[in-house]
Parts: C-alpha cells; sequence; structure tokens
C-alpha cells in the first residue's frame, strides 16, 4: 500500500545543510499499524511531513497504492491530502471556533461530499470515536484533552482515507487517556482497513503496534 | 457550512477586536462617504447654477444701470435684431420705471430714512437744487415705488428682486396689455391691498392680480406689470431697460455674445455671466477638490485598515490555515475563507459609516460650504459687490441660496457604498491573500 524508497530530505541552514531525513526506505501494508520512533529531531515528524504530502522530499519516491505523490503538482496534492490522508496532531490542531462535530465536516467539505450528508456522517463517526451526542455541539476548549483528540480521529477518518499519519497522537495525554487514543486508533486500523503510521516516543505504544521503525539522525535504525 | 460563511463567524471570535475593528472602519468609511456626498451635492448645485445661467447674456444700455447712469433706452427693434441671431433660444425684454407720489395714490411700503434722505438731498443737488447746502430740503421726500414690466414673470428673479412667490392670488398674462399688477406684500400691507382691489398709477386705475413675497423688503415695495401695459402707461413704447437672452447651448455662448455686441454696437452692454458665475463657484470647486482627495484619503486608510488588520489575522493564525491546508483545503478555499471574513468587516464599517455618513454629511457639507464661501462673499456693497456678488444679484440668489446645498441620499449611494466596501476588502485583502497562499501546509507540523 505504502512504498518509501530512498526518500531524503535536506535543509540548509545558512552555509549547513543538513540532511533530516536520509535515504529512507520502507513498506507497509494496507491495515498495518506502523510507528516511527527515534529522538527529537531524529527527523520523523519531518518523514511524516513527507508521508502525508505536506512536505516534498528532495529524492527518493513515495508510492501510495501505486501512485507516485512526490509527481503530483500542487493541486493534485492537495486532492490527495484531502482524500487519502488523515491527520491526528500532538496538538490536536482542531478549529476553536467551530463545534467537534463542525470540525469533523470540514474535511467533508473540502472532499465535495453533499451538504446534505456531512451530518450525519460526522455524528456516526464522532459516536464511533467514543464522543458522547452532548458533546458534539461543543467547541474544542469545552472539551477534555482525550475529547479533543477523538474529535481529530474522527476529523481525520472523515474522508476514508487509506492513511493515517498521526503525529504523537498521545504525546499530550496522560497515560490513562493515551492509552485509550492509541487503542481506538488500533481498532479502527482493524474495522477501517486503514493504514495507521504515527510517530511516538513511548516505546510501550509502539511495542504494540504491526511494525516499528526507528529514526536515528534521519536515518532508518 | 461552507468558506464564506466560516469567514462569516471568524470576523465574530474576538469581540473586543472586531468591536474596535469595526468603530475604525466605520469612521474612515463614514468619512469616505461624507466626502462622496458632498462632492455629488456640490456638483450637483454647479450644475444647475451653470444649467440654468451659464447661457444666459444680459443686455443694459450703455452707461445705465437700473435707475442710475445716463444714455438711451434699448428699443423693442434692437431686440428684435437680437432674437434673429442664431442660438438665441429666446429674449426676455424689461422696462422698469419710479411712481413718484404724484403718480399714484399708493405710498411707499419703505421709509426714506438716512439712505433715502441722501438720495432725495442728491437727486436735488443734481438736477436742479441748491447745490451748496447739503443737509437742506427733502425733509419729506419718499422713495418712489419701483415698477417693473416684463415679458416673462418666471425670469422676474433677475431683475433685482427675489423670486416671484405669490402668497396669493395668480400670475398675469406678461404678454398681454391688460392693466392688471401683481405686487409685493409690503406694499399690499402699506395700502390695505388686496387681491382684487384697485390702485391708481399713471392716472389709470391697475387691478391687483397677485400679491407676492419675495423674501426682502426693497422687492416687496415693486408692481409688476405687463410690459406692454407699463410702455403704454409711462409714455415709453418700444423702449426697454433691460433684456435677458438665452443662448441654446454654453458651447455657442461666446459667438453669440460676439453676435449680439456686432448687432448692438455701443448702444448697449452685453455681458455674458460666464466668467461671474466661474468666480462665484470657484469656492464649490475647491470643496470638490478637498471632498475628492478627503474621499480618496478615508477609503486609501480603510483599505490600510483592513490591510493591517488581515495580516494581524493571518499571522495569528497562520497554523490554522496550515490544518486546514493540511486536511485537504485549497489556497483558494482557504484565501476565500479570509476575504469572506475581510468583507464582513468592511461591510459592517460599511453599514456603520452609511449611517454616519448619512448623519453627518448636511453638517459637514454647511462646514465646507460656509468655510470655503465665506472667502469668496461680495464686500462691495451698492452697484458693485465684486464678481460674485454680481454674480449673485444677477442670479436673483442671496449667498445662502448658493450655499443651501445638501446631499441627496438615495439607494443608489447605498449600493455604491457597500460595492466600494466590498472593493477596499478585496484590495486591502490582496497581500494578506498573498500571504495565505505562502503558508505550506508542513507549517501545522513545525508549530506542533
Amino acid at each position: 500500500m505504502l512504498k518509501v524508497k530512498n526518500v531524503s530530505r535536506g535543509f540548509s541552514s545558512g552555509e549547513t545543510k543538513v540532511k533530516a531525513v536520509n535515504n529512507v526506505s520502507f513498506e507497509v501494508e494496507r491495515g498495518q499499524f506502523a510507528s516511527i520512533i527515534g529522538k527529537s529531531g531524529s527527523g520523523k515528524s519531518t518523514l511524516l511531513a513527507i508521508l502525508g504530502a505536506l512536505d516534498k522530499p528532495t529524492t527518493g519516491s513515495i508510492e501510495v497504492d501505486g501512485q507516485d505523490i512526490t509527481k503530483l503538482g500542487s493541486s493534485d496534492l492537495t486532492r490527495y491530502r484531502c482524500q487519502k490522508i488523515g491527520f491526528v496532531f500532538q496538538g490536536y490542531n482542531l478549529i476553536p471556533n467551530l463545534s467537534a462535530i463542525e470540525n469533523v465536516m470540514l474535511p467533508m467539505e473540502f472532499g465535495h461530499l453533499a451538504s446534505s450528508k456531512r451530518r450525519g456522517r460526522a455524528a456516526d463517526l464522532l459516536n464511533q470515536v467514543g464522543l458522547s451526542a452532548d458533546k458534539h455541539v461543543r467547541r474544542p476548549s469545552r472539551l477534555s484533552g482525550g475529547e479533543q483528540q477523538r474529535v481529530a480521529i474522527a476529523r481525520a477518518l472523515a474522508n476514508q482515507p487509506k492513511l493515517i499519519l498521526a503525529d504523537e497522537p498521545t504525546g499530550n495525554l496522560d497515560s490513562q487517556t493515551g492509552k485509550m487514543i492509541f487503542e481506538l486508533l488500533h481498532s479502527l486500523a482493524r474495522s477501517e482497513k486503514t493504514t495507521i503510521i504515527a510517530v511516538t516516543h513511548d516505546l510501550s505504544i509502539a511495542g504494540k503496534t504491526d511494525l516499528t521503525f526507528k529514526l536515528q539522525d534521519g536515518k532508518l535504525a | 457550512m461552507g468558506a464564506f460563511i466560516r469567514g462569516i463567524r471568524n470576523t465574530f471570535r474576538n469581540g473586543i477586536r472586531t468591536f474596535s475593528i469595526i468603530v475604525i472602519l466605520g469612521l474612515s468609511i463614514g468619512l469616505a462617504m461624507t466626502m462622496y456626498l458632498a462632492r455629488v451635492a456640490v456638483q450637483d448645485k454647479i450644475n444647475s447654477v451653470q444649467g440654468s445661467i451659464g447661457n444666459i447674456v444680459n443686455i443694459s444700455p450703455a452707461g445705465a444701470r437700473g435707475s442710475d447712469g445716463g444714455g438711451e433706452p434699448l428699443t423693442t427693434d434692437e431686440i428684435n435684431k437680437v432674437k434673429a441671431l442664431a442660438h438665441i433660444s429666446s429674449v426676455t425684454s424689461t422696462l422698469t420705471d419710479r411712481l413718484a407720489s404724484t403718480d399714484t395714490n399708493l405710498q411707499s411700503a419703505i421709509d426714506a430714512g438716512t439712505l433715502g434722505q441722501r438720495q432725495g438731498q442728491f437727486n436735488q443737488r443734481s438736477f436742479g437744487g441748491n447745490s451748496s447746502n447739503r443737509s437742506n430740503t427733502q425733509a419729506n421726500f419718499t422713495p418712489p415705488i419701483q415698477v417693473i414690466g416684463s415679458t416673462d414673470l418666471n425670469t422676474l428673479q433677475s431683475f433685482g428682486g427675489g423670486a416671484i412667490n405669490l402668497t396669493s392670488g395668480d400670475k398675469f398674462d406678461a404678454t398681454s396689455t391688460d392693466t392688471v399688477a401683481i405686487i409685493g406684500k409690503g406694499l399690499a400691507d402699506k395700502n390695505s391691498l388686496s387681491v382684487g382691489s384697485t390702485f391708481q398709477a399713471y392716472g389709470k386705475a391697475l387691478t391687483v392680480k397677485g400679491i407676492f413675497d419675495s423674501g426682502n423688503t426693497f422687492s416687496n415695495n415693486l408692481i409688476v406689470l405687463p410690459l406692454a401695459t407699463l410702455q403704454t402707461l409711462s409714455s415709453q413704447s418700444g423702449q426697454l431697460s433691460t433684456a435677458i437672452a438665452t443662448v441654446d447651448s454654453i458651447n455657442n455662448l461666446d459667438s453669440a455674445v460676439a453676435a449680439m455686441k456686432t448687432t448692438l454696437g455701443t448702444a448697449a452692454d452685453v455681458v455674458s455671466q460666464q466668467d461671474t458665475s466661474s468666480q462665484a463657484l470657484a469656492p464649490l470647486e475647491n470643496i470638490k477638490k478637498i471632498s475628492l482627495l478627503s474621499l480618496i484619503g478615508a477609503a486609501a486608510a480603510a483599505a490600510v485598515i483592513i490591510l493591517l488588520t488581515m495580516l494581524m489575522i493571518v499571522r495569528e493564525r497562520r497554523r490554522e490555515i496550515g490544518v486546514l491546508k493540511a486536511i485537504g483545503a485549497s489556497n483558494f478555499s482557504v484565501i476565500f475563507q479570509f476575504m469572506s471574513e475581510a468583507i464582513t468587516f468592511t461591510i459592517i464599517g460599511a453599514v456603520v459609516g452609511l449611517g454616519l455618513g448619512i448623519a453627518s454629511s448636511n453638517s459637514v457639507i454647511n462646514v465646507l460650504v460656509n468655510n470655503a464661501s465665506s472667502a469668496a462673499t461680495p464686500t462691495g456693497g451698492g452697484q458693485g459687490g465684486g464678481a460674485a456678488g454680481q454674480f449673485l444679484r444677477f442670479v436673483g440668489q442671496s449667498g445662502s441660496s448658493l450655499r443651501n446645498i445638501h446631499a441627496v441620499i438615495g439607494y443608489q449611494v447605498i449600493f455604491y457604498g457597500l460595492l466600494a466596501a466590498i472593493l477596499i476588502a478585496i484590495i486591502g485583502s490582496a497581500f494578506p491573500a498573498w500571504l495565505i497562499a505562502q503558508v505550506r501546509p508542513s507549517e501545522v507540523m513545525r508549530a506542533d
């Protein structure tokens, strides 16, 4: 499903050139839950951004369902992010003045789902991630961290993506809530046949995923 | 909920900031609106004045003005030649005369006072009295009653009085030879005359057809007759005091004036009012310039306000823009959302501004007009008074009439005001939109 071949990403910092990701190659099958671990600055988030078409690699190719996303133009990349990728961020990154259900409806709007179907589907997804109906209309500021992350996961699932990329999804949560969120992601990977790649510091979580990649100085260790 | 609605909702994300921005925007747009209304009102006034008198030519006997001066009166034959000239669309003829106390049973409504006594003494010294004694005789001098004969009552305001506004009765047929008159209110009150009353003049009984109030004491002491009637009664057949020729187009004014001067020769003074009107209208032209500059300045200020506001908002929500792009929003969608926010700001500001503009426009216009025109107010008095004074007398308008300018606020103004607000929003958010396009979706990862 996902084939990463010889991907590198370099940055210039003054006269110094830094390779945040250095010649990384791996494959993940559909429905697998993979984790990427590594120390801060090892290139985990950069690799995740490249996989999610938020950034472009300097060299290498990334195939998702046989399509090389490194060769896509700007508008195709937008469509790719909208239809095939779901993001879950450490800081949730919900839109603060929209309610939980409106946050989940956002990607559906960008994916041109008929407006009449958006609210029902968003409610289903929120129910699926365990957010009670009375909280669907609450704004993020009136939800706990765990609830906000559930909303973020529901938002990531909005367009039934092939791939969910999670950047430290439990990083801002207490261990109990983090464990629940991890279990939720894991169950989704199984039930929805969605491939999930999560960047994490938490080795106990990484140990429970189908695959684990360790990054060290931009390289797979 | 689309990007447009999201943009509108975002406008109210921060209540205090939204209120502040709308107040500032409202003031700017209100100033722009006021200046626009002032400009339109002043332009309308200029057009109105130029349209009504710009193509008028005043013809008077050479060397005479009103009852003063000397020379020979104009004749009907001369004016008929003028009427026959190219581009002359109409000519209104007038004869003026004065009734002494021996010519009528009416009493003047104006007391002689100091000014009248001086005039009486001057007349006595100049026309056969004792020139050595300035304070002598004429103690019982009574100002004469002015009589005007005209072929067109509608243009009577052009001959020294105010407009003929009938307070009772009717106008007469100015081309007739009937022994009828309309008289000023002062004269009617002084002599207890009403519509249908008769009075004696030139040894004939004249019937009061109407009574007018011109708004000034001198004009309210006038008697107005049909021209032919006055010519006959005063034994001045074929004689005229003044005439006003109307040229068909302002573009033909110069050539028509030249033709009239050639036709009348040195017997008449032919004066176009174009130059004097331009001088009198100069203050209004200045207001037009000031209002245009202020309008541009205020509109630019509004655009800068919205630009800075949107820059601030875009910088503040850089991460949110990254999130939107990361979850599939196109550049267009995000820019559209922020533009709708900018447009909402400016439309609300425009509504506030329109309210302020409508409420304050007439006051501001009055201040502008009074300040600007006070510099051009005639100071000479009497028969002189400078070009502006001549002009004002010519058109029969007082200075206050020329200053009497009101803004007209119609749906069109509101429509264009809102349209301008949208334009300001688009201009003001163009650079922020470019910034939005530059935000990479990977910003969201960096922000974490």
